[in-house]
């Protein structure tokens, strides 16, 4: 008997400690807000390099630390940033005006010359820059005065200024390039306060920011949550305000809480590569084959539980005033059409390949078992090659598969972002070995148009080729999300592949009482 | 006895120095490029031969494999574990950060273990019956239940439904002890459910066994309370064992905390090793490996001596 009563004295004594605990993390909800958010951030970024290409984590601290001429507004149209503005002299010159009196975090003056090194360094090939393809396109950049910045193109290009208003495009201070442009320090709203490695990274703001009036966040803390699931926890329970690159199978989880919001948005894609240099693949009308063989809406349900649409054609999204539909649709399931298509190619009795994607990433791994069993149905057996990321990367970089699943988003909305996944050297999100002299030039012509109707013309041109030379087989948008207690004010989700750049809106973002 | 120590810590350096060399080969012999990681992040990015060429000359991936493990293994010999590929920082310092917290979780569930598995099993042995049977089906369904699960219901139950605690995360513990103790908790109570029904398995057949021991008769027949006699004489015998297993299922517990980690947002060891792994971060992987294999090792070089201490048979075999 009196071990029962010990026991169950122990156990009230656990539950009282509890109840103690939990009280002290509490805090009155009465208060007026602090202007503090808590922000679940999917990664850590152990250095932060804003001119490459590091992923959605990194893009989210380069848009809250660092700042180039342009920006983002919350519907996605550029905006001047440092820039106070800008105009077009002829095709190819732009001339900016820098604000006065600008700062970076450390007090170091921004003028035109910093302007000139961070340009100079986003254009380096060897730098490898995530807009390069875009800013090896400068011809030269003038600094007239402290103020003034004059970039002149080799040719034309219709989407240069939204390229630079990527985040990617900072300015950055003169010390970052001894460090291979690494920079916490920048010119944006917030500057870092610690790095707590693997664990947080908390930013306070910056009152030397141009606009630093409008900014209502005091401090923002990222807690690091790598785990989906663990994120979203976090935001159920209160921990956090706001979540980044909500899981799709937690979406209806997040939906069913009165007090959040799922701000979701059409981001990156899912789709096919090949290597064209050997095999079956080689030939465009297996490729089209493949296009016409696959179930797109069950890749949507398999792989992004339900959250994201099939993508029939080319992936222009409708939104786009370059949408074309009936060649948005080009690649409509028929599986009639594809099994001829695989006879015309010599393949009536169909034939093995092997199809590269990764278990590390349940989407990657879900999208190749939907895509593997549509192209059993065509007499196409695909043996998966499934070993985790890294190895995915590389073996997509040397070429080493016959067909791959790849995920990935333009950087820019404008239909330019195409080239992206049809030219450049091999690289993963590519196909490998392809090159089609056509599209490339239609590409150029694209760039250099400045007429919006004759750019469409060029575009659907563009569109028509790629459907029956199939470069890529387009399978699904995925829902981007962010997800956010009601009290959160200002937060935006941008549009498209601008979703990444969502970070610019927290400049504006403020909390308030529920 | 001088000379069996020094044979089992010669045994244990042996086996530390293959233990390394495997993890480096292997981490070599994988396919994925560290410098590809780097220039790209987890994003679908491109990145120039050139750019590729440089980082890898500065991590020294340029270099042949045997200069690499040469160079690597005297770093090693003199302390030096490397820096880490993605961000430079000495990997003995990443080592330093993390190890303690996740040695503190283990630390709060074997004391878990001990303070609730030893009277769990002690009851089960005295009582029998059907408080026997029902502990019996606890402790079953606590090692046969995967931590993850465990882990997966204690957020839902007590940071989702009852608010209890957050769901998850760190706080250090000189900023903010109490912040640090509600997270700790449930980590370390998802950890313990396996390891408590094994002590109490454990703690039950052992004091079965006592119990019917003839000096414990004779305890009882010399007029010693039924409670002094359970403590001083039964319980105390049966520890031994208990505390071996303890000391072994240490090692399962270190295994474990690779997923409570990732369940709880605990920025423990575990969960830099993996992610090390998936960023082909080699310094990173092949020094928390050292450091894990060392320990595991000293470990069983102390229960080895223990052993030996205990009972002169296994000195001299």
């Amino acid at each position: 008997m009196s071990t029962t009563l010990k026991s169950s004295a122990a156990v009230a004594a656990i539950a009282a400690s509890a109840l103690v605990l939990s009280a002290c993390g509490g805090s009155s909800p009465t208060q007026a807000p602090e202007q503090e958010l808590q922000f679940g951030l999917s990664g850590d970024v152990p250095k932060l390099q804003p001119h490459l290409d590091q992923g959605a984590s990194a893009m989210l601290l380069d848009s809250v630390l660092h700042r180039g001429l342009l920006g983002y507004d919350s519907k996605g149209e550029v905006v001047p940033a440092l820039a106070e503005k800008y105009e077009q002299s002829d095709a190819t010159t732009y001339k900016f005006t820098l604000r006065k009196g600008l700062t970076f975090h450390d007090g170091t003056p921004l003028t035109s010359a910093e302007v000139k090194t961070s340009f100079q360094a986003l254009a380096d090939p060897k730098a490898a820059a995530k807009i390069v393809a875009v800013t090896q396109g400068i011809q030269a950049i003038e600094t007239p005065d402290a103020e003034t910045v004059v970039i002149k193109l080799k040719a034309p290009n219709a989407a240069f200024l939204s390229y630079i208003a990527d985040t990617t495009a900072a300015v950055l201070p003169p010390a970052a390039y001894q460090n291979a442009g690494e920079s916490w320090v920048g010119a944006g709203p917030f500057k870092l306060a610690s790095h707590d490695k693997g664990v947080s990274f908390v930013v306070e703001k910056f009152d030397g920011y141009y606009d630093a009036a409008s900014v209502q966040l005091n401090k923002i803390d990222f807690p690091i949550y790598t785990d989906g699931q663990a994120r979203t926890n976090a935001l159920l329970a209160g921990d956090v305000d706001l979540i980044d690159f909500v899981p799709w199978e937690e979406f209806d989880r997040v939906k069913a809480d009165q007090n959040i919001t799922l701000d979701a948005q059409s981001g990156p894609f899912m789709y096919l590569n090949f290597n064209v240099t050997k095999g079956p693949f080689a030939n465009a009308k297996v490729r089209e084959a493949v296009a016409l063989a696959v179930n797109r809406d069950n890749v949507v349900s398999a792989a992004l539980s339900g959250n994201g649409s099939p993508i029939k054609g080319v992936p222009i999204p409708e939104s786009s005033p370059f949408y074309n539909e009936s060649l948005a649709k080009g690649w409509e399931q028929n599986i009639d059409k594809a099994k001829s298509l695989l006879a015309e190619a010599g393949y009536a009795n169909g034939f093995s390949a092997r199809m590269l994607s990764t278990s590390q990433y349940a989407f990657h791994r879900d999208t190749a078992l939907s895509v593997q069993s549509d192209l059993a149905a065509v007499g196409i057996k695909l043996d998966l090659d499934l070993p985790d990321w890294a190895t995915r990367v590389s073996k997509g970089n040397a070429g080493d598969y016959e067909i791959a699943v790849s995920g990935s988003a333009g950087v820019v909305n404008d239909p330019s972002f195409l080239s992206k996944f049809v030219q450049g050297p091999a690289e993963h999100t590519r196909s490998f070995g392809y090159d089609n002299a056509n599209i490339n030039a239609l590409l150029a012509q694209g760039l250099s148009e400045a007429d919006e109707a004759k750019r469409k013309a060029v575009y659907d041109d563009v569109s028509r080729t790629i459907l029956t030379d199939v470069p890529f087989v387009s399978l699904a948008g995925r829902a981007q999300a962010f997800a956010y207690q009601k009290s959160v004010t200002g937060f935006s989700n941008l549009p498209g592949f601008l979703t990444f750049n969502s970070g610019y809106t927290l400049a504006t973002t403020s909390i308030v009482s529920k | 006895m001088l000379r069996f120590i020094v044979k089992r810590c010669l045994l244990g350096m042996l086996l530390a120095f293959i233990v390394l060399t495997l993890i480096f080969l292997s981490l070599h012999l994988v396919p994925g490029d560290p410098a590809e990681i780097i220039l790209t992040g987890e994003g679908g990015g491109a990145a120039s031969p050139e750019a590729l060429a440089k980082v890898r000359a500065q991590l020294g991936l340029d270099q042949s494999l045997w200069n690499q493990y040469v160079n690597y293994l005297s770093g090693v010999l003199s302390g030096d574990l490397g820096s880490s590929f993605r961000d430079n920082s000495p990997v003995t310092q990443a080592v330093a950060e993390r190890l303690p917290r996740t040695l503190e979780l283990v630390a709060v569930a074997v004391l878990l273990a001990l303070v609730v598995g030893i009277p769990l099993g002690s009851l089960a042995a005295k009582r029998g019956g059907v408080i026997d049977a029902t502990i019996n089906l606890v402790t079953s369904t606590g090692i046969s239940v995967p931590v993850y699960v465990i882990g997966t219901v204690l957020v839902l139950v007590f940071s989702l439904k009852l608010g209890w605690f957050p769901a998850g995360g760190f706080r250090a513990a000189e900023t903010d002890f109490g912040g640090h103790l509600q997270r700790v908790l449930l980590p370390a109570v998802a950890l313990s459910f396996g390891i408590i029904s094994v002590v109490s398995r454990m703690t039950r057949s052992a004091v079965l066994e006592v119990i019917s021991q003839d000096y414990v008769r004779t305890a009882k027949a010399i007029g010693l309370s039924r409670p002094v006699v359970f403590r001083k004489h039964v319980l105390r015998g049966s520890l031994n064992p208990v505390v071996t297993v303890v000391g072994l299922q240490v090692g399962t517990l270190l295994g474990s905390t690779v997923l409570v980690e990732r369940i709880f947002n605990w920025p423990g060891l575990s969960g830099l090793l993996v992610e090390a792994v998936l960023q082909r971060d080699y310094p990173v992987v092949q020094g928390i490996v050292i450091v894990i294999s060392v320990i595991f090792i000293l470990i069983n070089i102390i229960v080895d001596i223990s052993y030996g201490l205990l009972d002169p048979r296994v000195r001299t075999s």
